[in-house]
């Protein structure tokens, strides 16, 4: 599934073309990459890519916290990010 | 911040006159709806004008079938983002009613907290009896709020914009007599309550902002109007549900909706919702232009 964590990286990158790069580690709610009213567009790319709907009752702010958080909670571990 | 009952004395008598009005116009919603068994699943539930997909490249190839479909669950969609926008509401209202900065203004939220919850109740009595379910709300708290005089703009005029872009919807479904009679009673029914939210709600706004301007400086100001704008543009998308087009057996949902947003049709639906908000929130000085954030 990398290329669609990929797809996902290049949407938080249009989304802040201000920004040089992107860390794996940088804090993207801190750095206001994702936001409460931009977030619902951002879920359905992540939707799309990991080719499931996701139920807000299963995930916390955390699991959104770095691209390397997304990347462990929706695309890495299938087991996992099943709930 | 108090409502200075200065410049308050016109909303006061505002409030009484709103006040009278809803207790006059007052009905019982648990018996004034016909909800029959079923609705007709071949004609449509939402005005094909007002459907997300209406004029656009997108719904070209679609057969009518395809499009009742689509305006079947689209309708669902509307009336969960009401159910969802109506919880919200309530509940900052209440945190407001009786408190000393609201005082002038709690007989009247009495009267408004009871109809959303009449309002909640039958929207979701229709989403659960003609549509099995709801569309679940997607949204995550994650940044921080406004506090202080702020925070309580920003509630009101979220609420004022979220009523008056359903107005948009129940206005016209509400007297489109293509549409089920239930339909159209449901719509209609609420946009006769929200006529009344819509007048409460432009001069508590009014107000709330001619106070800010007094005490807030122009980065503030900036930072609310910046807000406001992303709001709008997040109510605008929600009516854009990928899981309404799946469910309505489009392929490739996701992608069906990004063309959707993008079509020049969709835009030209969304400046005719957002017309009239436009021009009340430009003149009141509270957008200092109608360009929203691309989605
Ligand atoms: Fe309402
Ligand atoms: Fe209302």
């Amino acid at each position: 599934m990398s290329a669609g964590i990929d797809v996902v990286l290049e949407y938080l990158k249009a989304k802040r073309p201000d920004l040089e790069s992107i860390p794996d580690d940088l804090d993207l709610i801190e750095n206001r990459v994702l936001d409460s009213l931009g977030f619902v567009n951002f879920l359905y790319v992540l939707e799309e890519q990991t080719g499931r709907e996701i139920s807000m009752d299963e995930v916390t702010p955390e699991d959104f916290r770095t691209v390397q958080a997304i990347r462990r909670r929706f695309f890495d571990d299938a087991v996992n990010a099943g709930h | 911040m108090t409502i200075q009952l200065e410049s308050g004395d016109r909303l006061k008598q505002i409030l009484d006159r709103l006040v009278e009005m809803s207790k006059k116009d007052y009905y019982n919603p648990y018996q004034i709806f016909d909800w029959p068994e079923s609705l007709p699943e071949h004609q449509y539930w939402m005005s094909p004008e007002l459907m997300s997909v209406h004029g656009t490249e997108a719904a070209k190839d679609l057969t009518e079938e395809q499009l009742w479909a689509i305006s079947r669950w689209e309708s669902i969609n509307f009336y969960s983002l009401n159910v969802d926008g109506i919880r919200e509401l309530i509940t900052e209202i209440i945190n407001r009613i009786h408190t000393k900065e609201f005082e002038v203004s709690s007989e009247y939220f009495h009267h408004m907290v009871g109809e959303e919850n009449e309002h909640m109740w039958f929207f979701a009595t229709f989403c659960l009896k003609y549509g099995g379910k709801f569309y679940p709300d997607k949204g995550i708290k994650l940044s921080s709020d406004f506090t202080g005089p702020a925070a309580h703009f920003m509630v009101f005029a979220r609420l004022l914009m979220f009523e008056e872009i359903v107005d948009f919807f129940n206005k016209k479904m509400g007297t489109d007599e293509r549409l089920h009679p239930t339909i159209r009673q449901v719509n209609f029914i609420h946009h006769q309550d929200e006529s009344r939210h819509v007048a409460f709600g432009r001069q508590i706004c009014s107000l709330l902002h001619s106070q800010l301007r007094d005490t807030a400086n122009a980065e503030e100001l900036a930072e609310i109007e910046r807000y406001l704008k992303l709001y709008l543009r997040k109510s605008i998308d929600s009516l854009v549900n990928p899981a309404v087009y799946r469910d309505a057996g489009i392929p490739e949902p996701y992608q069906f909706r990004n063309k959707v947003l993008a079509d020049p049709a969709f835009k030209e639906l969304e400046k005719r919702i957002l017309k009239r908000s436009m021009s009340y929130l430009i003149s009141e000085g509270i957008l200092s232009d109608d360009e929203l954030p691309a989605a």
